[in-house]
């Protein structure tokens, strides 16, 4: 009788251990680590953070593996399903956090290329204003104002993309624009340099 | 009765731990077929083979719910045989994607770069043009922004963004059309063969007149920016000259800064010009008049406008330009001045050969 009861003390514990090496699956942690992953996209991830966005995805498929191998498993055990989630979690709202910086920065960034190119066409419109009127260069300078007003066009593309937030397209534009508007500038200094000359003779 | 069956199962079960209890792994291709589906999105498989792409994600889909249900099973009926031979082949047709999206890549490469080299041709192209005929003013505007995408769209081209830069070559396309045409009225004025065959039987009569009265005799051909200085019908001398804005149409009223077009003579000799030196001439003569009358009946020119005249050939400078005159150089004008008197023919044309700078660039637009 007692060998009897202690055998189904032991069978019990082994049914015991069995139960309890069937962990739950971590499906909260699962939802918590994919909604913070989409939240990430979704505050501009593909813009402002895309390798690391990435990475972050990459490791959500490895935890989602990791996760398909435990529920192949008689045994399952999802502590390390669960500590990949936590750290695909904890990256994902450290990357989360970091974006609105980034994308201020983006901004702020585009926003100075663009007051330098506004700047850069200001002073070559002064220029253009400085140089003889009548006859002199006068097609030339007709023609660069026709630059200018090409380059002023673009400052308005160019403020457009800052209102619908493509901050790094505007940088790229706001950058033409300010070279451009300098080789504007070099041409009609150069120009009135000439004409300077032409008059000392 | 009960307690041996209960001894029973219980032993079974511990067996089966024992004996090592669990189920055939999840195949490898399952993962690899995850990353690769990532990988193909990152390498643009929507843009590059959506169709491909999208019947790749469906039979993806597939495989994981047949992967699901095989999970669902009872862990020692599971058997992943089928599902690795179904994500096998979800790998292989990831890779035929791989490739397509990989040529795709290529062949947009090439395209959109041998777009960007036509397009900033033909932007130099126009440049030159107007250039060419003074006429920076009517394209600048729409070549500089042309300018500024394609250096967008060569930006879009180096980080591998095709479709983008493709989008912006459209846009490019644009303002260059819109660029060449407005100085393709004044460029098609020197392809014209009929207008070129009219001057060029001017520029003839002229050298002809030359020839008989062993004079001097002036012929000035806009496109070649020369004029061209005849003694006794043979080329005597040639200098570069500058032409106003608007200088390559022909005048048609006063203050269009249009050079005009005709047979002339030199009617004034000013030495204390503005302009250095200056040599007056007949316009508006007779034919001017007449064409002027037949544009103000037609409406082609402003009713009150008026003919317009002191058209020179004068100094100042080839720098200095003009406002329908003819500019030359001080010390050439200089030069001419001395030579030529008044009563000297001088014949203004648009050009006189028929393949020219004009046409030889408009080839290339």
């Amino acid at each position: 009788m007692n060998k009897k009861r202690l055998m189904y003390v032991l069978l019990g514990v082994m049914m015991m251990a069995l139960l309890l090496g069937c962990s739950k699956k971590p499906e909260a942690e699962l939802a918590d680590s994919k909604a913070v992953l989409e939240a990430v996209a979704a505050e501009g991830g593909e813009k402002y953070a895309k390798e690391e966005l990435d990475v972050i995805q990459s490791e959500m498929t490895a935890a989602l593996d990791e996760m398909a191998v435990q529920d192949g498993k008689f045994f399952k055990n999802y502590d390390k399903t669960k500590e990949m989630l936590a750290q695909v979690k904890a990256k994902s709202e450290a990357l989360k956090a970091e974006i609105p910086a980034r994308k201020e920065k983006a901004r702020t960034d585009a926003q100075a290329a663009l007051d330098a190119a506004t700047m850069a066409v200001t002073d070559a419109k002064a220029l253009l204003a400085k140089a003889p009127r009548g006859k002199g260069s006068m097609a030339d300078i007709e023609a660069f104002n026709a630059d200018v007003q090409g380059l002023e066009s673009a400052i308005t593309e160019a403020q457009g993309l800052m209102t619908s937030e493509d901050y790094f397209v505007a940088l790229d534009k706001a950058n033409g624009i300010k070279d451009k508007a300098s080789e504007i500038s070099t041409q009609v200094t150069e120009a009135l340099e000439k004409v300077k000359a032409s008059k000392k003779r | 009765m009960i307690h041996g069956l209960i001894k029973t199962v219980l032993l079974l079960i511990a067996l089966s731990i024992m004996t090592g209890c669990k189920s055939a792994p999840v195949p490898p291709e399952v993962r690899e077929a995850e990353q690769q589906r990532i990988d193909l999105r990152k390498a643009g498989a929507e843009i590059y083979a959506p169709e491909e792409y999208k019947i790749y994600k469906r039979s993806l889909r597939d495989g994981q719910i047949h992967l699901a249900s095989e999970n669902n099973r009872f862990i020692w009926f599971r058997k992943y045989k089928d599902i690795k031979v179904e994500f096998t082949g979800i790998l292989a047709q990831g890779k035929l994607i791989e490739a397509k999206v990989e040529e795709q890549k290529r062949s947009k490469s090439v395209t959109v770069a041998n777009q960007i080299d036509f397009l900033r041709n033909r932007i130099e192209t126009i440049r030159k043009l107007a250039s060419l005929i003074n006429e920076g003013r009517l394209s600048s505007k729409s070549l500089t922004q042309a300018e500024l995408q394609l250096a967008e769209a060569c930006a879009l081209s180096d980080r591998g963004c095709y479709t983008e830069a493709e989008e912006k070559l459209k846009v490019i396309s644009k303002h260059t059309e819109k660029a060449a045409n407005s100085i393709l009225p004044i460029l098609n004025r020197y392809a014209d063969n009929s207008k070129i065959t009219k001057w060029r039987n001017w520029v003839n009569e002229t050298v002809e007149s030359s020839k008989r009265n062993q004079s001097y005799s002036i012929v000035v051909s806009k496109v070649d920016k020369r004029l061209y200085l005849y003694k006794g019908g043979r080329s005597y001398k040639t200098y570069d000259v500058e032409l106003g804005t608007n200088g390559s149409n022909h005048k048609m009223y006063a203050g269009d800064k249009a050079t005009p077009e005709g047979k002339y003579q030199v009617i004034k000799k000013v030495p204390g010009s503005r302009f250095h030196r200056a040599l007056l001439i007949n316009y508006p003569n007779e034919e001017d008049r007449r064409q002027f009358a037949i544009a103000k009946k037609k409406g082609l020119i402003p009713q009150r406008a008026a003919i317009g005249g002191l058209i020179e050939i004068h100094g100042g400078g080839k720098d200095g330009m003009t406002l329908g005159c003819v500019a030359m150089e001080n010390h050439h004008i200089e030069e001419l001045f001395r030579i030529v008197d008044v009563g000297t023919p001088v014949t203004i044309v648009g050009a006189i050969e028929y393949e020219n700078s004009v046409t030889s660039a408009m080839k290339k637009l």
